[in-house]
């Protein structure tokens, strides 16, 4: 564990999170919100406590790559908590000049460590990197978020043959198993089938978690680092839009900014929330 | 057929095999040789059903050779069946001869062209949903796999998407011979792996431990059920090189032929061979396909100008009923690309490729080559990750009959950033043979052009911009495939402006502010990029002093270029506007002028000549 939160800190943090990030997405006026808040419990967990951050400069720092790059704000707001850049620049997401871009660019802020947003492909830029911290004798640990929607892309499964075959037990990938891509549920769209079976059958560690759960979020990628031999494929199953009932489970929340109204009502759902 | 006549054709077939490499010189003998037993099994023992004499009939089984370097063992088949001769087998990879090194269509039983690993899959599948949803016809199809291509991820994409369309009339061979190119796969002979993972995807596994078994192919392929729901997969453990002791199992002998000497020691190894044996190939179940006639639909005509995205579908739904071979397929972003409009309207013709370009691709190859019209969309962006699927097309020559469309062409579809930007379609669609490309300015033209496209037989492109633009234009406007529109001319023209899409109306807007100061400026619609309206652009260049063109596309391969080459030999200069930095996220109208091909930029062009 690289760091000391208690779990009721990380889902405090989780909501703040998630309230910065809707405050970016309205201010842009565009953006992402269902998926960037059905993966904030577990991104929070993981940038918070469970991976080795300290600064986005560490030659030895831990490498999370986003592969899903259309939640951007998500990660944006994260990397702003984490001090890597001022919190006030969040609200310049979306705008031109802006280092925060629609989807991620590398450095644009710190703590980016690639560009995404065309699906599928951020997995197979970890799998790389985590072979080259193998080569090199490193402690960095190599991790990937992607979303259920790009396992689509066949590039997803190149990268999880070859992630087996290299035995990267120093790669884990979470899936962000919301069920829900932009033109409805992923299983009407597309039934996945049993994913843990087919991820498994490619050779990898799968870990299935309730993605809306702190402690299971820290102790399955607590779990990934202990891992040998293999890469570790966390499947949390998470809602999209969580935390907002006006978005959870909405497919139309997918690209959609909320407008100032829907955002103050976000923001007191998140606020009660907590209180509870 | 009784198992030992199938041996005999099996010993012919590899004959024929090592004697049309070993003449060639070149080729694959040693892949050949590892599916042999499985391929004549499936040929000629009953289960491949398919008039030799009329190879488009639409009840015919089909097979696609994925591992299309097999293509020795694809020839000698049909030299086992009587169709090509011993001589034809001699003139294996030569210039002019349809038996190419890899199956081309020019060998009229090559479905489509195969050769790049990993697509076949895709266009079985394409051949298979036609079968199930498009002509109802009761054919199966049949593709053959290497070991080393399925990790290809556009197998997975197409195994994915055979599942999810419950392709039970799609029966993939996978020929396990433990050999690629320069040496083990990485799965080697594990069955029950390759067995794992098409299971988790849905498919019906048969596992075959030894693919040289003939009562045991017989029996696997009696074991297919064409009723489970399921396609089904054969996983077959073969041997490299089979049949020939020094071939067996060998590394370093893929895509290698035996010398004169080696291939006579060979012959001794494979026994008496009958050449008056030949295969007989069971006939299809005929029965009629079905016929589709669309309703028209009436849309409402709208009075605002629409974004070419949004005609692009309406268009669908206008040339539904005088086009029912067309099929429209979209990469989970029809609400996007707009091609959800047709989807609405004849929901039967519409089908869902996911979020798996290449595989939508080889998807439509597939319909294609069974008659079907593919409209194809997603965003220009992700039409270049299946580039060597639409590169591969192009050579199923006139099978491939197949439109794509792009959507969000460009810097201006703005805040989502630049890797959602369609920058190098235009240069990739330009380089195909033949090809046509197509650019809209306004929701009357892309009307148009779409219908265009259907009434074109070929592979076609069109382009279309995110923004809504002012419409330019009027219905009964002409439009022509190698046409373009003069919008502003006069005798006094002092530079023409050459635009298409939405720097059409930059320059538009250029020209006024020009007129305003007293310079004239031609404005042209190039919305035929290829090919070009030459004459036009030729009549430009002798009227004005200078040309300028001005794209929202990267300056190489773009309109840019096409238009200096054909201008190449005239004095005229042609300077090109274009999108050169690396964009970023901003409204439209910040990332064009930071481009530099706004309507400023284009009047700061023009005063600076």
């Amino acid at each position: 564990m690289e760091h000391d939160y208690s779990i009721a800190e990380l889902k405090h943090l989780a909501t703040e999170i998630r309230k910065d990030t809707l405050r970016s997405i309205t201010a842009a006026g565009s953006g992402h919100p269902g998926g960037s808040l059905s993966a904030a419990d577990i991104m929070t967990a993981l940038y918070f406590q469970v991976a080795n951050l300290k600064t986005p400069t560490d030659p030895d720092r831990d490498r999370i790559f986003w592969s899903k790059g259309h939640i951007a704000p998500l990660l944006y707001t994260l990397l702003a908590y984490k001090g890597f850049f001022p919190r006030e620049e969040l609200i310049t997401l979306r705008k031109f000049g802006s280092r925060l871009q629609g989807h991620p660019k590398k450095d644009s802020p710190p703590g980016v460590e690639t560009s995404t947003g065309s699906l599928g492909q951020g997995l197979s830029v970890a799998v790389g990197c985590a072979y080259a911290a193998r080569y090199d004798h490193s402690p960095v640990r190599v991790w990937c978020l992607n979303g259920d929607g790009e396992l689509q892309e066949g590039q997803i499964w190149e990268a999880l043959m070859a992630g087996a075959h290299f035995k990267l037990d120093n790669l884990c990938t979470i899936i962000d198993n919301n069920g829900l891509q932009i033109d409805g549920k992923v299983a009407d769209v597309m039934d996945l089938g049993d994913l843990a079976a087919k991820v498994r059958a490619f050779g990898w560690h799968v870990i299935e978690i309730d993605g809306h759960d702190m402690q299971q979020c820290v102790n399955a990628l607590e779990e990934a680092k202990t891992v040998k031999g293999q890469p570790t494929a966390i499947i949390a199953h998470t809602i999209k839009g969580k935390g907002v009932s006006f978005m959870e489970d909405q497919a139309g929340w997918h690209g959609k900014a909320p407008s100032q109204d829907e955002l103050a009502q976000a923001l007191r759902e998140l606020d009660g929330e907590e209180g509870e | 057929m009784e198992t030992s006549t199938l041996s005999k054709l099996a010993v012919r077939v590899r004959y024929d095999i090592l004697q049309m490499t070993t003449e060639a010189g070149s080729g694959h003998p040693t892949s050949s040789l590892s599916a042999t037993d499985l391929l004549t099994g499936l040929f000629f023992g009953g289960t491949f059903r398919f008039d030799l004499h009329h190879p488009q009939d639409p009840c015919n089984d089909r097979i696609i050779f994925s591992k299309g370097h097999a293509s020795p063992l694809f020839y000698a088949l049909y030299e086992a069946a009587g169709i090509l001769s011993q001589e034809d087998l001699m003139t294996y990879r030569a210039m002019g001869s349809p038996l190419e090194g890899h199956p081309t269509p020019r060998f009229p039983y090559a479905e489509a062209a195969t050769g790049s690993l990993g697509q076949g899959l895709g266009i079985g599948v394409g051949i298979a949903m036609n079968a199930r949803y498009i002509d109802k016809l009761p054919y199966n199809t049949y593709v053959l796999m290497g070991d080393s291509e399925v990790a290809e991820g556009s197998v997975w994409e197409a195994a994915e998407l055979a599942s999810q369309y419950k392709l039970d009339n799609l029966v993939g061979i996978l020929d396990v011979n433990r050999l690629g190119q320069r040496g083990e796969t990485m799965l080697d002979w594990e069955l029950d792996a390759y067995e794992a993972r098409f299971a988790a995807f849905g498919w019906h596994t048969i596992v075959l431990e030894d693919g040289h078994d003939l009562d045991a192919v017989q029996a696997a392929y009696r074991e297919i059920d064409h009723a489970c729901g399921r396609p089904t997969i054969l996983i077959a453990r073969t041997v490299k090189g089979k049949g020939v002791s020094f071939l067996e199992n060998q590394d370093g002998w893929h895509g290698k032929t035996l010398s004169r000497e080696q291939f006579d020691r060979a012959v001794v190894e494979l026994g008496p061979v009958d050449l008056n044996l030949f295969g007989t190939i069971e006939p299809p179940v005929q029965t009629m396909p079905a016929r589709w006639t669309p309703m028209p639909q009436v849309q409402a005509t709208s009075p605002n100008a629409l974004s070419t995205r949004e005609a692009y579908g309406r268009a669908l739904v206008d040339i539904a009923p005088s086009h029912p071979e067309m099929v429209v397929l979209d990469a989970e972003v029809s609400n996007s690309t707009f091609a959800a409009t047709f989807g609405r309207a004849y929901p039967e013709r519409f089908f869902e490729m996911y979020i798996a370009e290449q595989n939508m691709v080889s998807v439509a190859l597939g319909l294609s080559t069974r008659g079907r019209v593919p409209f194809v969309s997603t965003f220009a962006a992700f039409l270049s990750r299946a580039f060597d699927q639409v590169r591969m097309a192009q050579y199923a020559m006139d099978r491939a009959n197949i439109k794509f469309t792009g959507s969000h062409a460009g810097v201006s579809i703005g805040a989502d950033g630049p890797s959602q930007m369609g920058l190098e379609d235009i240069a990739m669609f330009r380089t195909l043979v033949d090809s046509v490309v197509l650019y809209p300015a306004d929701d009357v033209s892309t009307a148009a052009l779409v219908r265009l496209m259907a009434d074109h037989h070929g592979i076609c492109y069109m382009r279309t911009t995110r923004e809504a633009l002012p419409r330019l234009y009027q219905e009964g406007d002409a439009f022509t495939i190698g046409g373009s529109r003069t919008l502003s001319r006069s005798d006094d023209d002092r530079v023409t402006l050459v635009g298409a899409g939405i720097t059409l109306h930059e320059a538009l807007k250029a020209a006024e502010t020009l007129a305003a100061s007293g310079i004239n400026a031609r404005v042209i619609d190039l919305y035929s990029i290829k090919p070009l309206d030459i004459a036009t652009l030729r009549t430009a260049a002798a009227e004005t002093a200078a040309i300028i063109t001005i794209e929202d596309h990267y300056a190489e391969g773009g309109i840019g270029e096409a238009v200096a080459a054909a201008l190449s030999d005239v004095a005229t200069p042609v300077f090109s506007l274009a999108v050169r930095k690396l964009p970023m996220s901003g409204k439209p109208d910040e990332l064009l002028a930071y481009e530099e091909i706004d309507a400023s930029a284009i009047v700061r062009r023009v005063q600076e000549l």
